[in-house]
């Protein structure tokens, strides 16, 4: 971990979602580290998303706060959204503009000088292999380069703050390896980079720390050793997790079935 | 293939049941969402069932009435003999119903096979292709069958009741034209393929969404130009003439209608021998189709598009982007670049998605239209016997001028309405990438206003200028109504805008769903209330002033800043009580 010392770029403190009786975030209170990967992981319907997006400032929180690069998403919103990027689950982007358009726009979105942008468009396409289909339609793209399309979105302005809900679903190998590597370079640079995902290898692999959120709480935070702390004697993620989600038992379901 | 392969191998009687249960998911599909729709959504579909039934009723009466005005004297004084004409009803009817359910097919069709998303599923489940297939079809067919019968059948019921057909005509009437409908949509289904092996079935969809909402403004609105009054006995007759062409013996659409007109008669052997014809025919063009169709589908033909489109060379677009690049510094030193970035992609994603295109070609129709018609009366108040007073005729020729602004306010509100009610509401599910990004609620309304505003401005301003210069309306009047517009259209695009943020609905798939609830007929009421109310304000002063014998330039002053603040007070105090909603909008409550 290369965090000693780093200010923290996300800070969650006391945060709640009720969405009328229902609570789908429950005082979740976490910090995320320059220079660091911090996987969030959770059961589907935990919160991981509603989580996700107070951060980057798509909700509002009911109570609770949330500061990012030290800016308050709810009092200072644009200082917080300059700082950030995010990448949702699922890519809906403008299906009739082109990927470099797209690029461009985003660009303009966050102020960047207009040779940047045209530089950066042309970097970000040929990192990602869409320079061919840079002047296409996104709607003539497949699920893998939307996908692509909006990390390099995501990274247009090089955020301090990189923000993925499920970044790899989709991919094939060769591109989720290469986001694996661009978001280590990333945190290397210094950048905090928060990531949900199902995948517990990605998790295990590439994240120097671990949140777990079950029914809204946070039930757990740490490197994997200190994780492995936590548990009954597991040693893999995928244990610790299920001990932790109360998920074991499906197992031995699955057992009876074969 | 084999025909294992596409599941014919399963017994005759399995593949009914099976598009049986295919047919009754469908319904289940239907009635569980009528159970689950609202109160109102529940009335308005009985509603619509109940009209549909009075329609029918009195579709069959009027079929009967014109059919016995058919056989009057005096029609035969004016076109002739209309015994051939009578006689070519049914192949009218039977020609029509079947182009009308080839075309009306081949948009459910291209829904059903390719944009439902449901083939994979039904494929990889154990049902016979071919069921799949039929039940599809079915689908297609019968909701423009029931349409086709709605119109057809009263009048060839009205036929048979008007000649005195004999009682098999009815049935049989049923059987021709459902015979017709199967074949109409096996072609039907050949050629949606053939057009998706080309082009994109979301592209096909969208053009001709566009084309059909088009052709059917156009249609409607061509009534405006047609003088039935002027219609001459030549004219009539020559329309009756191309009518009774159709009832050609070399045309296999006059066997159906022919073989039904025999029946009806009592001609049995040629009668039958027609209708025998017509149903091995369709029988084989259907079956035909059905099984050409299946195998196109299943071996992958139709769902692997040819490539037609050829790759840019890249320096066009560079030396392109180059070009641009000079404009595009300039207007970034003037304007915030995400204004501009949000203006930009609203004007391009306006211009590229076809199916925004019909809903914003509507206004620019009427306009023209409108105009036309303005123009075609001279735009000069009626002479009378020239007993009103002068000033009572200058006044009339000053309220023609307005009327001219009216006209391209008219035009302006249809596009307005449109454009700004929908600014937000138009992002859909990728407004994400505007909420997540550093825009000020200022600059976001501020763009969304620009959206609407500049493109209605050059609208209504072509429309006032061009009429203006055809009426050879003086300068003065020509800038003062110029204001006028400008200041009405900003006050309405504020209103407009303000319903749009009230009214946002991010959750569609297709553009012609955007709006939701009440707040887009809110918006049109109080937009429409406030036009009326300016203009007032705007033009009152300069009538009043004029029928008092003062100066019209005055009254056009006073009528300017009265019409201007109420305008500017619509532009902005209505933006302004939303703001705080716009910083919430896309989450769920």
């Amino acid at each position: 971990m290369k965090t000693t010392g780093n200010p923290p770029l996300i800070e969650t403190k006391n945060l709640i979602k009720h969405y009328g009786d229902k609570i789908a975030v429950n005082n979740v209170s976490f910090e995320v580290y320059g220079g660091e990967i911090f996987g969030f992981l959770g059961p589907n319907g935990a919160g991981k998303t509603t989580t996700i997006k107070m951060i980057i400032g798509l909700l509002q929180p009911t109570a609770g706060t949330v500061k990012v690069a030290g800016y308050d998403v709810q009092l200072q919103p644009l200082l917080a959204k300059a700082a950030s990027g995010y990448v949702p689950d699922t890519p809906n982007l403008y299906p009739k503009l082109s990927g470099r358009e797209l690029l461009r726009f985003v660009g303009d979105l966050y102020a960047l000088d207009h040779n940047r942008i045209e530089r950066r468009i042309d970097e970000l396409l040929n990192l990602f292999d869409l320079y061919q289909a840079g002047d296409d339609p996104i709607d003539s793209y497949s699920h893998g380069m939307q996908q692509k399309t909006v990390l390099a979105a995501a990274l247009m302005h090089d955020p301090r703050v990189l923000v993925l809900d499920e970044p790899t679903v989709g991919l094939d190998p060769r591109s989720a390896r290469m986001i694996k590597d661009i978001l280590r370079q990333m945190a290397d640079r210094g950048a905090a980079v928060f990531l949900s995902t199902h995948i517990l290898e990605i998790a295990e692999r590439m994240c120097d720390r671990i949140g777990i959120i079950n029914t809204g709480e946070l039930i757990a935070v740490g490197t994997m050793d200190e994780l492995r702390s936590l548990g009954k004697g597991e040693t893999s993620l995928e244990d610790i997790f299920l001990s932790l989600t109360g998920g074991a038992e499906y197992a031995e379901i699955a057992e009876v079935l074969r | 293939m084999t025909d294992a392969a596409l599941g014919n191998a399963q017994a005759a009687g399995n593949l009914w049941h099976y598009v049986g249960k295919l047919l009754w998911l469908r319904w289940v599909i239907f009635y569980s969402g009528f159970r689950r729709a609202k109160l109102r959504g529940k009335i308005s579909t009985i509603v619509l069932g109940l009209l549909v039934l009075g329609g029918l009723a009195f579709a069959f009466t009027l079929s009967l009435l014109l059919l016995r005005l058919l056989r009057s004297p005096g029609l035969e004084q004016f076109i002739g003999d209309t015994r051939l004409l009578i006689a070519g009803v049914p192949v009218l009817v039977v020609s029509a119903a079947f182009v009308g359910i080839l075309m009306t097919s081949f948009g459910v069709l291209l829904q059903a096979l390719y944009l439902a998303g449901d083939m994979d599923f039904l494929l990889s489940a154990p049902v016979p292709l071919r069921a799949i297939f039929i039940a599809k079809l079915l689908q297609a067919i019968l909701p423009n069958f029931g349409l086709i019968l709605l119109f057809g059948l009263p009048v060839l019921y009205g036929l048979g009741a008007s000649e005195g057909y004999n009682v098999l005509y009815y049935p049989l009437v049923l059987l021709v034209l459902a015979v017709l409908a199967l074949a109409a949509a096996g072609l039907a289904s050949l050629l949606v393929m053939a057009v998706v092996r080309v082009f994109p079935a979301r592209r096909v969809a969208e053009v001709l969404g566009f084309f059909v909402a088009i052709l059917s403004f156009i249609c409607s609105q061509s009534g405006q130009f047609v003088r039935y009054s002027d219609l001459s006995h030549d004219q009539a007759t020559r329309a009756f003439t191309l009518l009774t062409r159709l009832n050609s013996p070399w045309s296999p659409l006059a066997w159906a209608g022919r073989s039904l007109v025999d029946i009806g008669e009592g001609f049995w052997f040629s009668g039958l021998g027609l209708l025998l014809l017509t149903l091995v025919l369709t029988g084989g063009v259907f079956a035909l189709s059905l099984a050409t169709a299946e195998r196109l589908y299943y071996s992958g033909w139709a769902r692997v598009q040819i490539s037609t489109r050829k790759k840019k060379a890249i320096y066009t677009r560079r030396s392109a982007t180059a070009q641009n690049r000079e404009l595009t510094v300039a207007v970034s030193r003037a304007v915030p670049s995400a204004l501009r970035a949000i203006v930009i992609k609203d004007f391009l994603m306006l211009r590229r998605d076809i199916r925004n295109m019909s809903q914003l070609v509507t206004p620019i129709i009427m306009g023209i239209v409108y105009a036309l018609l303005l123009i075609r009366s001279g735009g000069q108040p009626p002479a009378g016997r020239g007993e009103a007073p002068p000033v009572f005729m200058e006044l009339l020729r000053n309220l023609m001028v307005y009327g001219n602004v009216g006209i391209s306010l008219f035009v302006s509100w249809l596009l307005i309405t449109r454009l700004a009610m929908m600014g937000f509401s138009q992002e859909g599910k990728n407004y994400w990438l505007l909420k997540a990004a550093p825009v000020s609620t200022a600059t976001l309304l501020s763009a969304k206003y620009l959206v609407a505003y500049l493109p209605t401005l050059v609208l209504s301003w072509g429309f006032l200028v061009a009429i203006s210069l055809v009426q050879h309306v003086s300068l003065g009047t020509l800038a003062f109504s110029l204001a006028v517009v400008a200041l009405t259209i900003a006050g309405t695009a504020g209103l407009n805008l303000t319903f749009g943020v009230i009214g946002a609905n991010f959750d569609w798939e297709d553009p012609r769903h955007i709006t939701q609830g009440s707040s887009g007929c809110l918006s049109m009421l109080s937009s429409m209330v406030f036009i009326v109310i300016s203009l007032g304000l705007f033009f009152g002063p300069a009538v009043l002033i004029k029928l008092m014998g003062g100066s019209e330039a005055v009254g056009q002053f006073i009528g300017l800043v009265l019409g201007g603040a109420a305008s500017l007070a619509c532009a902005f105090i209505p933006l302004w009580l939303v703001r705080k909603r716009v910083s919430r909008l896309g989450e769920a409550s």
